[in-house]
């Protein structure tokens, strides 16, 4: 196929796949604690609602970078499109993906000259601490399979068994991950609700559509990228059923689970990823990672 | 380990004397992305940041004045070109070099700022960068004595020596110190509240990307 048609049909998998995840996520919630919610489709429909409203620009921004860094939060994700599900890329690439979604966060935060932005922002320095267990988790994955190619490690993994038995404890590292990202999670001091929306808060119309156009694929590929180097290989529907379980117990655990102080909650993921790293340290030297 | 095991096939090698710059796609795509950050710096203006007046009714607009405009623009520019470098180099010890000119432009990017808070954080964070800076380059100094060469194309292919290792962490702890990151990140969160987003991006921009490059550096020497 012309790589520029699946480029193309990915993003828009991505995109309606992720949207659709989201959208579960918030009923799953919504049910857990015992209310109708929306229906699946509302964060497809809000996505699309946003591309058609009116765009208000606040007068205390910095222009360039309010309107720029939405833009730049979309082609990140493509790009971690391109190089996960399309290219079969280096994982530090999809790494590097991740390091740019930091810094829009912290800059779409900062560039609005809102104090709730601002916040936001200084939160997501202080949020840095869950790049480390996911470097950790990259490199034990490296480890033991050699390679940092996604390509290669779906082989290793055809030849040897999924990687969730061999360093379950960087799976682990990398599910924190994708408990941090996932909407309502304990984790998510950026998106305080005392900080009304966090860093979004000051984007309206098609500015925030770009946003909730990222968030789908963002959510997409971070799910994609678990699924391949911890349970890889798999096919269509192993992929469309461990995306909705991951969904399922995110949603779960989100539900029941307050949102923790900034402090806590770095205090927190520090813990469980040091214990993660020193575990899968200790298992690779005693020999029960081969 | 190789550089196309690491980050993708090799697209092409910059030889400028016996510093010789490469590039893979991961290199490619961190360095592109810092670029493109620098150019929007150098072309945006900063916001006006909105606070709430303790005991009034109304708030208070903090600006950035037209000279600390231009004195952090120019030391937010210099970084963006400097983390550029340092996603690319293919020597260790240019790495370093790069690693310290971050570290000190993230402080001068704060220096001209009047608020104590923040002040405070960029001193505190310099002390750290400071007392990194000595297993930075002690790290890259052990590593040079022990294979007798600063090239990752040539470090790339050397097996591991317990001195190359012992030089390898010396340098991880100077990298987290330096850039700023956890467990450090405390001492350098607070230099965020100030005004100025286009600039004070560039902190957290270049000390995330160094953290990357320096994961694909540390491999390159190790494995």
């Amino acid at each position: 196929m012309n790589l520029m048609a699946e480029i193309l049909i990915q993003v828009v998998i991505a995109f309606l796949a992720g949207s659709l995840l989201l959208g579960l996520h918030r009923k799953i919630m919504a049910r857990v604690q015992k209310r109708p919610g929306p229906p699946i489709v509302q964060h497809l429909i809000h996505s699309l609602k946003f591309f058609f409203k009116e765009t208000a620009i606040p007068k205390t921004v910095s222009k360039v970078f309010y309107i720029g860094i939405v833009f730049i939060l979309a082609l990140i994700w493509v790009v971690g499109v391109i190089a996960g599900p399309v290219a079969h890329d280096s994982l530090l690439i999809l790494f590097g993906v991740y390091a740019v979604y930091k810094i829009v966060e912290h800059n779409s935060g900062s560039s609005s000259g809102s104090p709730y932005g601002k916040l936001s922002c200084v939160r997501a320095v202080l949020s840095a601490a869950t790049e480390l267990p996911l470097f950790a988790a990259i490199v034990f994955v490296y480890l033991v399979t050699g390679s940092m190619n996604i390509g290669e490690i779906i082989a290793y993994q055809s030849a040897h068994g999924p990687l969730v038995f061999t360093v379950p404890l960087a799976a682990l590292m990398f599910f924190m991950l994708i408990i941090t990202k996932s909407p309502y999670s304990p984790f998510a001091i950026t998106k305080d609700k005392v900080l009304i929306s966090g860093f979004e808060t000051e984007h309206f119309g098609f500015l925030r559509g770009f946003m909730h156009f990222s968030e789908a694929i963002a959510w997409y590929v971070l799910l994609w990228v678990f699924l391949t180097i911890f349970f890889g290989p798999l096919n269509a529907v192993g992929y469309l059923i461990g995306m909705i379980a991951i969904t399922f117990i995110t949603a779960f655990i989100n539900a029941t689970t307050p949102l923790l102080s900034p402090n806590h909650s770095v205090m927190t993921q520090i813990t469980i990823g040091a214990i993660c790293f020193f575990g899968t340290v200790l298992m690779i030297f005693t020999g029960v990672v081969a | 380990m190789d550089f196309v095991t690491l980050g993708g096939n090799l697209l092409g090698v910059i030889p400028l004397g016996d510093i010789v710059l490469y590039l893979t796609p991961f290199n490619l795509f961190l360095f592109a992305v810092l670029l493109g950050f620098t150019l929007l710096i150098a072309l945006s203006k900063p916001e006006t940041q909105v606070e709430a007046t303790m005991h009034y009714l109304y708030n208070t607009e903090v600006k950035v004045g037209p000279k600390e405009l231009k004195q952090r623009r120019f030391l937010s520019i210099i970084c963006g070109i400097a983390s550029a470098g340092a996603m690319i180099t293919g020597d260790l010890f240019n790495f370093t070099l790069f690693m310290a000119l971050v570290g000190i432009l993230n402080i001068g990017i704060v220096s001209a700022v009047k608020q104590t808070s923040v002040l405070n954080s960029a001193f505190n964070y310099g002390l750290i960068a400071m007392m990194c800076s000595l297993p930075l380059f002690g790290g890259a100094a052990i590593i040079l004595a022990a294979t007798g060469t600063l090239s990752l194309a040539v470090l790339s292919q050397m097996p591991a020596s317990p001195m190359v290792v012992f030089g390898a962490v010396l340098m991880l702890i100077g990298i987290l110190g330096e850039s700023g990151v956890a467990p450090f990140f405390a001492s350098k969160a607070e230099m965020f509240r100030t005004a100025g987003s286009p600039y004070i991006v560039i902190i957290h921009l270049s000390s995330l990307f160094i953290i990357v490059r320096a994961v694909e550096i540390l491999l390159l020497v190790l494995w």
